[in-house]
């Protein structure tokens, strides 16, 4: 077995963190998952589920709460999963503040904004916690966002084309 | 990566001096229109009125507005923008004063008229702070400012209330006759030059007799004021939040491929596509991942890997092979893999097809089944229900599952208009 050694690059980037977390709670699922069973369709997709929300949550805890779109998904996957559990009114209080902070809707004028009104409510679909933005934030967080999704993308390749020869 | 950031995060302080020049050259030119009939004051009366009419009116009405724009409250230009600013706020709070003042009836008058000097007399210790050569010419200019704006303040109201405006007209006739008792008055003479107190007095004396005159017409002159210049702060303001956007279009245009830069609206559409094709992409490798390390389930993504000018141009289609190796050949399977299906259609579409990537198999629209399945002549095409289900088609088949998929990759980015639009037809049928 040939021994992955990982190119040299900075330490403390995006892409080797994103890789860090995401290989650890990778081992994390396999370690805890006995894989006789997973034939059954359930089976797999829980597994699918857990580990895409493995992939987004390091994706989003490598950004931190530096961007609003890493903060929207990291509340979204902290509420989520704990839907059975009573979700703590703190965390709500705090989004819908923060939501209510970052809302400034400004109707654009011009054939520019009659425009950029309907894309641009599909990019918020898009962008999670894109929906309490303008549209000039929302085009920044969509840069960092397809920035984030390439890294992410590319770090899962690899551990793909590693793992299945 | 961390570079693109960082130039992206260096954009911001580079944009906010882009932002900053054309408030600065406005203001720069206003002032020295402002300050040149100041400078000569041997000019006539008439020659200071047109010159000051013109761009105090614009002046004025532009200043007043430049405390709302938050990122251009950071300027250090010369020391005339930051005296601006002290007399925009300082104007706006005088003509609150007044207008509570103008509500009180005849009484008013010198009520406002102390108001006022109190607030030019506030302003002109904060007039020292400017710098000694300029005070002189600020003080002038802040006195005429003031005056225009309380003509404005005047006109605003002339709609609404006659009888403030008959109030500021006898003002500023007590002005030019000296009638008005009280020291102020005096003061209010010596502080600023008098040849130019004299001539903003002149100019107070005619705009107020214009108005005087053309009451109804105030509304009228202030909108053509507004509509001529192009320089209205809305404007302004419009077209710097344009330019910032289209920065950001551009910078996106940089991290997406296919930038054709035609259109903003194609170049946006272009963005959600690949956005969404980048999920997507997530999602498959998520799939892809199942067998861990030890078992392997060889779910190889072919579209992610080679077909991703493939999957942009397809854009939002769910029509997806992952597939590989995976030979579910019997009849058996692939009924029991139809029921489940179905069920779980039932509850939730995304999982139906997340469960069916986890097979190797994918939903199709009936068209493109059909026309791989006459091209290769492989008629494994169990329909559900005629055409209002989508169709299964299971591409691992061994061999010719390399081809397949190929094949159907092929026609996928062949066909994509009306693969594109076959398949939301499909999707919205099955969605309930």
């Amino acid at each position: 077995m040939n021994k992955y050694n990982p190119p040299r690059m900075n330490p403390s980037s995006l892409r080797s963190r994103f890789a860090t977390r995401f290989l650890r709670s990778l081992s994390k699922i396999n370690a805890k998952k006995p894989t006789a069973s997973s034939s059954s369709p359930t089976e797999i997709f829980r597994r699918y589920r857990r580990i895409k929300v493995a992939a987004d949550k390091s994706m989003a805890y490598s950004v931190r709460s530096r961007r609003t779109w890493s903060r929207a998904m990291l509340w979204k996957l902290r509420t989520r999963p704990c839907c059975r559990r009573s979700v703590k009114t703190s965390t709500i209080v705090r989004k819908t503040r923060h939501e209510k902070q970052n809302k400034n809707t400004t109707t654009t004028t011009g054939e520019d904004g009659v425009v950029f009104g309907v894309e641009a409510d599909e990019l918020r679909e898009l962008v999670p916690g894109g929906e309490a933005m303008d549209l000039y934030n929302l085009l920044d967080e969509t840069a960092h966002y397809i920035k984030c999704l390439t890294t992410q993308v590319q770090v899962m390749k690899k551990i793909a084309d590693f793992y299945s020869p | 990566m961390q570079p693109c950031s960082r130039e992206m995060q260096a954009m911001n302080p580079l944009l906010n001096p882009a932002q900053q020049l054309p408030l600065q050259d406005l203001q720069s030119t206003a002032h020295q229109q402002i300050q040149n009939p100041h400078f000569d004051p041997t000019a006539s009366h008439d020659d200071f009125l047109e010159q000051m009419l013109s761009p105090l009116s614009s002046c004025s009405w532009s200043d007043l507005k430049s405390p709302w724009d938050p990122p251009k409250s950071d300027e250090t230009g010369p020391p005339n923008v930051g005296f601006h600013y002290d007399e925009v706020l300082a104007s706006k709070l005088r003509q609150h004063q007044i207008n509570g003042g103008d509500g009180g009836g005849v009484s008013s008058p010198a009520t406002a008229a102390i108001k006022m000097m109190a607030q030019q007399q506030m302003m002109l210790p904060g007039r020292g702070v400017a710098g000694m050569p300029l005070s002189l010419g600020s003080s002038g200019a802040a006195g005429s400012h003031h005056q225009n704006d309380i003509i404005y303040g005047s006109s605003f109201k002339s709609p609404n209330q006659q009888g403030g405006e008959g109030s500021m007209q006898s003002l500023y006739n007590g002005f030019s006759d000296g009638s008005l008792p009280g020291t102020n008055q005096t003061q209010h003479f010596q502080h600023p030059q008098a040849p130019n107190f004299g001539a903003t007095a002149g100019t107070v004396m005619n705009q107020s007799q214009a108005s005087g005159s053309m009451t109804p017409a105030q509304p009228k002159q202030r909108v053509r004021a507004r509509r001529g210049q192009a320089t209205d702060p809305h404007s302004i303001a419009e077209r710097l939040r344009r330019e910032r956007i289209a920065e950001r279009m551009k910078a996106l245009q940089e991290l997406v491929p296919n930038a054709n830069k035609t259109d903003k609206a194609s170049m946006l559409d272009e963005i959600i596509d690949y956005v969404k094709f980048l999920q997507l992409q997530v999602k498959v490798l998520s799939m892809s991942r199942l067998g861990g390390a030890a078992a392997v389930a060889p779910l190889v993504a072919e579209m992610p890997s080679e077909g991703g000018g493939d999957c942009a141009n397809g854009g939002g289609s769910i029509h997806r092979n992952s597939n590989g190796n995976q030979t579910s050949a019997d009849n058996d399977s692939v009924t029991v893999t139809e029921h489940q299906v179905a069920k779980l259609m039932e509850e939730d579409v995304g999982s139906a097809m997340q469960y069916l990537q986890g097979k190797g198999l994918c939903l199709m629209p009936i068209s493109l089944a059909t026309a791989i399945s006459t091209a290769t002549c492989h008629s494994r095409n169990p329909n559900k229900g005629g055409g209002s289900h989508p169709l299964l088609q299971s591409n691992g088949e061994g061999p010719s599952s390399p081809s397949m998929s190929v094949l159907s990759v092929q026609s996928a980015t062949r066909g994509n208009g009306g693969l594109d639009g076959s398949v939301k037809d499909a999707a919205s049928v099955s969605k309930p």
